[in-house]
């Protein structure tokens, strides 16, 4: 019985064990997680009892100024850094889209911060931006300037422009693929019809890029959405709670300030079905665009 | 060939490319820097050229334990890896080579774990392990990097899997062999490229990760990336020490993502984009 059940479905044998593996491992701490915001569970006290909704209640009958900060600078830190990065990474893109010795160099330097290790991404950029020893004010005090980076008006800034530098090239990458396998055809009609360059980009070029465009606006949404890495190790959230995103808002409500592990769990099914819903739209956009270019 | 047409290099596109390289590698080029600072000039940013030493690196090893966090990092690292090869690399195949109901509704579930915020994992996997008594022990790292590295293994190896010809194994089926002896003698040689980026990508995102070593390790199995709360305090950040372990963390992905530069984009984007 058995053994024809298998006999049937041959590529069971094949993607059995990964599914089950990845199954067990999101399905049993995804419940966990919702029984878990149920409760009023602290770190460090056995006993604890469910609440019922009293987490989400509290969460967004605005008692928690808080939890509404950082849904605040989460979304707005995802849009400005999309968008950044969407169009440096596209210029970036249109200077490597050319034939020169020196490009293999080019795209070694790129893929350092790429590959580099975030947590340490975060830490180095602290060096290098802080107020009286860091390099970076050193470099722009010779044209006269200075900037208290960490402080709570730049700390938000700060983070962005260390995240701008460890994603870009990887959108620039992506869109540098999308350019290099664009069809040679509609460019050979459009000299014929005599198209300006800003109608072929407008009209063809953009057109082609867009699948490449939203594959990497959904890579970069979704990631910068999630941060935690580069917050952590740059400014744990601060100075105060200037710069605590969601994530870093889960981490100090449950771990490091205070054990409120329930509360915590409540603030994180949040950002679990914030990031289902976006990616949800995103995906489908993408989907959409990948039809269309057909 | 580029649609364009092949465009050269002028000098101000190039001055600019240059630029960019400069701000890319700077980071990693200062902290080496800082790293082989004497105390003394740690905190003179002014000062470019000197005599390197090494006393940062060896205060990081003899006082700071790195050898243990680089033992860690490394055995997490490996086994993880081996594991979401074998296992994720078998439903590669599964997904490349089988035509079943709802195959891509499964594979796009697995997709979809990409987008899973490990924030949202961490805090149960964290109190379960702790009912178990798992916590700060290796396998409950080699066990949660599956999470990302299986999806991660299935997408690359599908991708890679499907270039192979399928009039290869079809000429074997003919010979009578068997489907597992022909993914194993015909179709795994033929995908070694692919297996190897793929196992040096797992490599790095394991090596990377940061917030579950963070949560579910506290002594006994932490990896490097979590030395970063070595340096928290304010008060008596040794920022040569800081610098020497982070270059001791960053070099082996750096070499390892030089390795891969061929297959970068395809891994950026799960085997999406070649």
């Amino acid at each position: 019985m058995l053994r024809r059940y298998f006999h049937n479905r041959p590529h069971l044998v094949y993607i059995g064990p990964a599914l089950l593996i990845l199954g067990i491992l999101t399905f049993v701490p995804t419940i966990f997680l919702y029984g878990l915001s149920l409760t009023n569970y602290e770190l460090g006290y056995p006993d604890f009892k469910f609440v019922g909704i009293d987490n989400f209640v509290r969460l967004f009958s605005g008692q928690d100024a808080e939890f509404w900060y950082s849904v605040r600078i989460s979304l707005g830190f995802m849009i400005i850094v999309t968008v950044i990065e969407l169009l440096l990474g596209f210029g970036l893109a249109v200077l490597l889209d050319r034939e020169f010795k020196l490009k293999p160099l080019a795209f070694a330097c790129l893929i350092v911060p790429i590959a580099m290790t975030p947590s340490i991404t975060g830490q180095i950029w602290k060096l290098m931006l802080n107020a009286e020893n860091g390099v970076v004010n050193y470099l722009l005090g010779f044209v006269g300037g200075k900037v208290i980076w960490l402080s709570a008006e730049n700390a938000f800034l700060s983070t962005v422009l260390v995240d701008v530098w460890q994603n870009t090239p990887f959108v620039a990458l992506i869109i540098y693929a999308g350019m290099r396998s664009l069809p040679s055809e509609p460019y050979e009609a459009a000299a014929i019809d005599g198209a300006n360059r800003t109608q072929i980009f407008r009209f063809i070029t953009l057109p082609l890029l867009l699948p490449m465009i939203l594959l990497a606006v959904v890579f970069r949404a979704i990631d910068s959405l999630k941060t935690f890495d580069i917050p952590y190790s740059l400014t744990q959230g601060g100075p105060g709670s200037s710069t605590e995103f969601l994530s870093m808002h889960v981490y100090r409500l449950g771990f490091a300030q205070t054990g409120w592990v329930g509360r915590s769990a409540a603030v994180s099914v949040v950002l679990l079905v914030l990031i289902t819903v976006i990616s949800w739209f995103l995906i489908r956009a993408y989907r959409k665009g990948v039809e269309n270019r057909g | 060939m580029n649609a364009y047409g092949s465009k050269k290099l002028g000098i101000g596109t190039g001055l600019l490319l240059l630029i960019v390289c400069i701000l890319c590698i700077f980071p990693m080029f200062w902290m080496i820097l800082v790293s082989l600072k004497d105390k003394a000039l740690t905190y003179d940013p002014s000062v470019w050229f000197f005599s390197p030493t090494f006393e940062n690196y060896k205060a990081v090893f003899e006082d700071r334990n790195a050898v243990d966090y680089l033992k860690n990092s490394a055995i997490v690292v490996i086994l993880t890896t081996i594991v979401s090869i074998f296992i994720g690399g078998m439903a590669a195949y599964g997904f490349a080579r089988f035509e079943f109901k709802k195959k891509e509704n499964r594979a796009f579930w697995v997709l979809s774990l990409r987008m899973l915020p490990p924030m949202a994992s961490v805090i149960p996997l964290f109190v379960m392990a702790s009912l178990i008594g798992v916590l700060d022990t290796h396998i409950v790292l080699i066990v949660a990097y599956m999470l990302f590295n299986i999806p991660f293994t299935i997408w690359m190896m599908r991708s890679f899997f499907e270039e192979i010809p399928i009039a290869l194994e079809e000429a074997a089926f003919v010979d009578g062999a068997s489907r597992f002896r022909v993914f194993v003698q015909i179709i795994l040689p033929l995908a070694v490229p692919g297996l190897i980026a793929t196992a040096i990508f797992c490599i790095i995102n394991s090596w990377n990760e940061f917030v579950f070593a963070l949560f579910l390790t506290s002594s006994q199995a932490s990896t490097l990336p979590t030395t970063v709360t070595l340096f928290l305090s304010v008060s008596g950040v040794a920022w040569g020490e800081m610098s020497s372990i982070g270059v001791v963390t960053i070099l082996p992905v750096l070499i390892f993502a030089m390795i891969v530069q061929k297959y970068m984009i395809r891994g950026l984007t799960f085997g999406g984009v070649k």
